[in-house]
């Protein structure tokens, strides 16, 4: 009895120890082949804090334990550097769900030649497609990645900002593991998540406790009383796949973003997603050639 | 103002063109006691003594060193212009006495200039008019207030600051002392040689006011620190101005005012200036914040900070001031004290970065998408913002805009007036999947030629999911150049 006594005891410190480490409640850790769910809660400056902040898809939540962490670096990549408007529009889109938990304005930082190469941030565009207004919106351009990092960190730590965004090209030697840990122990000191965005980078040792990796994906039609709108290009579309995270093993998801509601929406399946126009075969989104989804069906594929 | 002349080197002579021939501008003492003289030729000079030693005369950089010099002058005053090529005034009202004096301020200066190898002149005398008479004809000199006209009548015309002609025709009638002028009836004189005589003349008595005009703006507040041994480190630098920083936030206190723009000017014992400002976006006066600032600003340079032999003076100035609102924050303390330090974040910024290095977007009435927002600087910024125009249309707009549209390559498309079915981009080529669009707008007939091109602009998503916005410029028309195609947006 004693023994077992012991054991537990062992067990608890460890679990405590763990919990420190990650900076979370012992008693919300899973006990072992138990799911990790339910509310966490952790005070910070002596308020209730919410621990992650749920996007809406349910398994990507799941996937990472809730929601994206709150006060936490997040590394988003993207493989190349034409896909960065892919990263950065999940990152906003993240943003967005941020704004409405405080008004607070969003820092995007990012060095000159990332900004000459993927676009500078567009105002009009982040408050039509995000929901984001102007003066919610600060940008940062650095001369040099060096600089870009400076005010990242300087940045990290001013809890007057809801996010900060910093995009950042390749794998350079200035953003090593110290460099992400620096930013990670300000974004959680500050209790603000900081989002890093990596175009056309390999993964590397990291201190962020999520990283996703961002692709386009192709938009859905937009949907009108009358089914899909031939030829048109609905909500913007993302290939999310979780590729760090301590709560599952790498996934993929498809993710839709609703710019009215300000809301993720999981596309499970293309063809589930796809309202029925009633007389001819789905017009589906996932494919190109729209001609032959109107072609009558002559014969079942698996005869063919 | 010549350089000595080092004794191994040959007599200097300076030279500059003067209708078409090349004349003695300047000469060297050694050079004056040869028999040389301004405005003798060049040649003539040669052939008398071929041993001389002739530079041509750079206009660009003696201004330049009188700049240097006048900065130098600083440390005795805020008020310093520059007179002519080769002079200086320095306005000392209530200054004197930081140097032990009138008599021990000018002998300073000119012991310090005889240092570096200067041969100045220099004379203190409450009128401008009188001071720049005694440096030029009686240096060193000093008189008291009341004592011009005892101390210039001895001197000649050539005190005066006359135009040539002028004193030539004064010389023609035979007045060759300003004594004669002083004594000699006003009327007269004005109509036969014009006010400027009677206006040069009343300047040097001190009859009218002249006014010197300080060639820097004069700060507000000062403080500064004299050091009996000169610094070098950025360091030792740092460690003195918070002391400084400490004193200006007691004077700005006094007036109820915080600074806006911080100057720190550093005096090398070799005479060069440095200065380094940092403008804050919210009035300040807390010497930590300014000392934070500054160490932005002086480590941010890639080079060291050229220190050469060390300073030897510090000063802090507030530049420009503003009304210091006090805050009154509520229990729970958190809209004001936020807002603050995001405004201390944008001065560090901008101190070490530039002031566009932090951003605000403003919305700006046009329908052109790049001119549609303005990027201001966070400073630039009114605290509580005026509500912005909001946009005129409710579009579709990209999420990032490329800062130039970039041409692009279109092989085909649709239908004449349609978008294309595929493009070649940054040297790959994208296969248009679905598109949407034409969506025009007009150039702006205010601003442009009358006969710019309109743009269409499409929406389109390529096989993987890019979704970018292009525009064609023109139209399909015969007769008319192929419209041209860019790729201006990007969509998430």
């Amino acid at each position: 009895m004693a023994k077992v006594a012991t054991a537990r005891e062992t067990l608890l410190s460890l679990r405590h120890e763990i919990a420190r480490i990650e900076g979370r409640l012992a008693e919300t850790l899973a006990e072992p082949g138990e799911t990790a769910s339910g509310s966490m809660i952790l005070r910070r400056n002596g308020r209730i804090a919410e621990d992650t902040l749920a996007t809406g898809a349910d398994g990507l939540d799941a996937a990472l334990g809730g929601g994206v962490p709150l006060a936490a670096l997040t590394e988003i990549h993207a493989f190349q550097t034409r896909d960065a408007a892919a990263a950065s529009g999940l990152a906003l889109a993240l943003g967005a769900l941020l704004l409405r938990l405080r008004e607070k304005p969003l820092l995007w930082i990012g060095t000159a030649e990332m900004f000459r190469e993927a676009g500078f941030p567009y105002a009009p565009g982040l408050a039509q497609g995000f929901g984001i207004a102007a003066d919610r919106l600060l940008v940062s351009q650095a001369p040099k990645l060096s600089d870009a990092l400076w005010v990242a960190e300087e940045a990290a730590r001013f809890p007057a900002l809801s996010a900060v965004i910093v995009e950042l090209r390749g794998n350079p030697r200035l953003l090593d593991l110290t460099a992400t840990r620096r930013l990670h122990r300000r974004a959680q000191e500050a209790g603000r998540p900081v989002f890093l965005l990596r175009a056309g980078a390999q993964a590397e040792p990291t201190a962020a406790p999520v990283r996703l990796v961002a692709a386009p994906a192709r938009a859905a039609k937009r949907r009108t009383l009358l089914g899909a709108l031939d030829g048109s290009i609905g909500p913007p579309a993302f290939r999310v796949t979780v590729a760090k995270s301590r709560h599952s093993m790498p996934a993929e998801f498809t993710l839709e973003w609703n710019a009215d509601e300000r809301a993720f929406h999981e596309r499970r399946s293309l063809r589930e997603h796809a309202p029925d126009s009633g007389a001819v075969a789905a017009l589906s989104a996932d494919r190109p050639d729209q001609a032959q989804a109107a072609r009558p069906v002559v014969a079942l594929r698996g005869a063919a | 103002m010549q350089e000595a002349a080092q004794a191994a080197c040959p007599p200097l002579v300076v030279s500059h063109r003067e209708n078409n021939t090349q004349r003695v501008a300047a000469l060297c003492e050694r050079a004056e006691a040869l028999g040389l003289g301004h405005g003798m030729g060049i040649a003539e000079a040669r052939a008398m003594h071929p041993g001389i030693e002739v530079v041509e005369a750079d206009p660009v950089a003696d201004r330049r060193l009188l700049e240097s010099l006048a900065d130098w002058c600083d440390r005795y005053t805020p008020l310093v212009a520059l007179d002519g090529d080769d002079g200086l005034f320095l306005d000392i009202t209530g200054c004197a006495h930081l140097f032990g004096g009138e008599k021990a301020l000018l002998d300073d200066i000119l012991l310090r200039l005889a240092d570096q190898g200067f041969d100045a002149r220099g004379a203190i005398a409450s009128t401008p008019g009188a001071a720049w008479a005694l440096a030029h004809l009686a240096s060193p000199a000093l008189i008291a207030s009341g004592e011009e006209t005892q101390a210039l009548a001895p001197l000649p015309l050539a005190a005066l600051r006359l135009p040539p002609q002028i004193r030539a025709a004064l010389q023609g009638v035979g007045l060759r002392s300003v004594g004669q002028l002083i004594g000699a009836p006003r009327a007269p004189l004005a109509r036969r040689f014009g006010k400027e005589l009677l206006m040069r003349l009343d300047q040097a008595l001190g009859a009218i006011e002249e006014a010197v005009s300080p060639r820097l703006p004069v700060a507000p507040l000062s403080v500064e620190r004299m050091l009996a041994e000169p610094i070098v480190t950025v360091e030792a630098v740092e460690a003195l101005l918070l002391p400084l920083a400490a004193s200006l936030k007691g004077d700005l206190e006094r007036r109820g005012e915080g600074a806006r723009l911080i100057q720190l000017t550093l005096f090398r014992v070799d005479g060069e200036v440095r200065r380094f400002r940092v403008g804050t976006s919210r009035p300040m006066r807390s010497p930590d914040q300014v000392v934070r600032l500054l160490h932005e600003k002086l480590t941010a340079g890639a080079e060291e900070l050229d220190s050469g032999y060390g300073f030897e003076l510090i000063r802090l100035s507030a530049l420009e001031t503003a009304r210091f609102e006090a805050e009154q924050t509520d229990l729970a303390g958190e809209g004001e004290a936020e807002e603050a330090s995001l405004a201390f974040l944008a001065d560090r910024v901008a101190a070490r970065l530039g002031a566009q290095a932090l951003c605000r977007p403003r919305p700006v009435e046009s329908h052109i998408p790049e001119r549609a927002v303005a990027m201001v600087s966070f400073a630039a910024m009114p605290a509580v913002a005026a509500p912005a125009p909001q946009p005129a249309v409710d579009a579709i707009r990209p999420l990032r805009l490329l800062p130039h549209a970039e041409p692009i390559e279109v092989f085909a498309t649709e239908v004449p007036e349609g978008p294309p079915l595929n493009f070649r981009w940054r040297r790959l080529v994208h296969r248009v999947a679905g598109a949407e669009g034409p969506e025009r707008i007009a150039p702006e007939w205010w601003r442009e030629p009358a006969d710019a091109p309109t743009r269409d602009y499409f929406r389109v998503e390529d096989e993987d999911g890019r979704r970018y916005w292009i525009y064609r410029e023109g139209l399909y028309q015969a007769g008319k150049p192929m419209p041209r195609w860019y790729m201006q947006g990007i969509f998430a």
